[in-house]
């Protein structure tokens, strides 16, 4: 990530994890109306609108949450961009529809461009980490799940009815599993880690 | 599997190695580039899972608050568009039919819920510090009947006025005490306030809520035409027929 000044417009990301009622409101309207008049004009309709704005607002709030997103452009042009390239994937995989896309790009806007990638390897990651985490067995999971969110290992150890010892070697052992799934997923090679 | 590879990356993580092994462990780092690509995904797994898990919680209500603020764009928004689609009739023409066999399943009395909606009461002004006053009057408001009825018998044991006669009564006819609440708009009709013919309807509507049709008929013929409800009035006595 490069270190250049971070733009106003951070208020936004940061109401967002906030749960901040005003900015999610100002957002829906401030930059909501231009992303459903585009996903009406590009085949979709308002209910189809609805359900891509919320899904980059969560993904905003998870990537804002993992403290990795500093906007260094405007929100304006990032959320558009981010909510019109997810509607071109829609439409994309179900293409057998015959969709006539209006895809005209805006002008090629650099550090816009740069924090929509950024934004989408984030959700590329997320996706595939959580796909990975489905894969490992019920212990592993159960044994993960309740050292993240107790924080106490004593207390994990206590719940699991085994040592101490034994969850803090097994929590490393289970993310080692993910770890070598991801190594060997030719799916993780194609993405850059930060 | 390379099992103590990852448990050195869990200790190393949760700062649990010596002096000695962290400089062992970041010299490594340096010069094992399979190594350290290793950690690096080990160490966005933790980070991921941390923030998976950690903030489960707000992650829900921040999505609960979301939903909600669509539905609030999108609702207004769509309140402009007429244009039906046609699922849309499909379910408004169900909606139609099952309110019809509703009715028709239904008994054919009309009913007490149907025409009791008690306006509100504003009985005190800012500046006014009759606490039982207050209490009565949003407790009323806000349909908790059984808090208000104290607190209106407080009020007229001081100072009993029509007014708060008839919202005292209709209170005692939405919980059920319906002796009590007859006694009183017995009271109120043949008095001379403007709260007779009110009172009248209401006790029209204790009888229709007994399902006593008959003396509830006969209450309606008793108020006038010029009742500034009298279309209700109307209404309830053709569904009487």
């Amino acid at each position: 990530m490069s270190k250049t000044t971070i733009h106003p417009d951070q208020i936004y990301i940061d109401g967002l994890a906030n749960n901040d009622s005003a900015i999610i409101q100002s957002i829906y309207k401030k930059f909501v109306p231009k992303v459903v008049s585009y996903i009406r004009n590009n085949s979709g309709d308002e209910d189809q609108a609805q359900d891509v704005i919320q899904e980059i607002m969560i993904l905003l709030f998870n990537q804002a949450k993992a403290k990795k997103l500093q906007l260094t452009c405007p929100f304006d042009a990032y959320f558009f961009l981010l909510c019109k390239r997810k509607w071109l994937n829609e439409i994309k995989k179900s293409s057998n529809k015959g969709v006539t896309i209006d895809d005209d790009l805006p002008s090629s806007n650099e550090p816009t461009e740069e924090m929509v990638a950024e934004t989408e390897v984030f959700d590329e990651k997320q996706k595939l980490f959580d796909l990975m985490f489905l894969k490992l067995g019920d212990k592993c999971q159960e044994l993960l799940k309740l050292s993240f969110t107790i924080k106490s290992m004593e207390e994990v150890a206590e719940k699991l009815n085994v040592t101490y010892g034994y969850v803090r070697k097994k929590k490393s052992l289970c993310i080692g599993k993910l770890t070598q799934w991801i190594q060997e997923t030719n799916r993780f090679k194609s993405l850059k880690i930060t | 599997m390379n099992e103590e590879r990852y448990i050195l990356f869990g200790q190393y993580l949760e700062n649990e190695l010596s002096e000695e092994g962290k400089i062992t462990f970041e010299k490594q780092l340096v010069e094992d580039q399979e190594f350290a690509s290793d950690f690096e995904i080990f160490k966005e797994l933790n980070l991921h899972l941390e923030n998976k898990f950690g903030n489960e919680k707000e992650l829900n209500a921040f999505k609960k608050n979301l939903k909600s603020a669509s539905k609030k764009h999108f609702k207004t928004k769509k309140s402009k568009v007429i244009a039906f689609k046609q699922w849309q009739f499909a379910i408004a023409a169900s909606v139609v039919i099952l309110f019809g066999l509703f009715f028709l399943l239904q008994n054919q009395n009309p009913s007490f819920e149907d025409y009791d909606n008690p306006e509100n009461a504003y009985f005190t002004e800012r500046g006014d510090v009759n606490e039982n006053l207050k209490s009565a009057q949003d407790a009323f408001n806000s349909k908790n009947y059984k808090v208000a009825i104290p607190h209106f018998e407080a009020v007229l044991k001081e100072n009993k006025s029509p007014e708060i006669q008839y919202f005292y009564a209709v209170s005692l006819l939405e919980d059920n005490q319906f002796q009590k609440a007859e006694t009183n708009l017995l009271e109120l009709k043949s008095g001379t306030s403007i709260y007779n013919n009110k009172a009248t309807w209401y006790l029209a509507l204790s009888k229709l809520k007994q399902k006593d049709y008959k003396s509830c008929k006969e209450i309606l013929l008793t108020i006038p035409d010029d009742f500034e409800d009298y279309e209700q009035v109307q209404e309830l006595l053709n569904e009487l027929e």
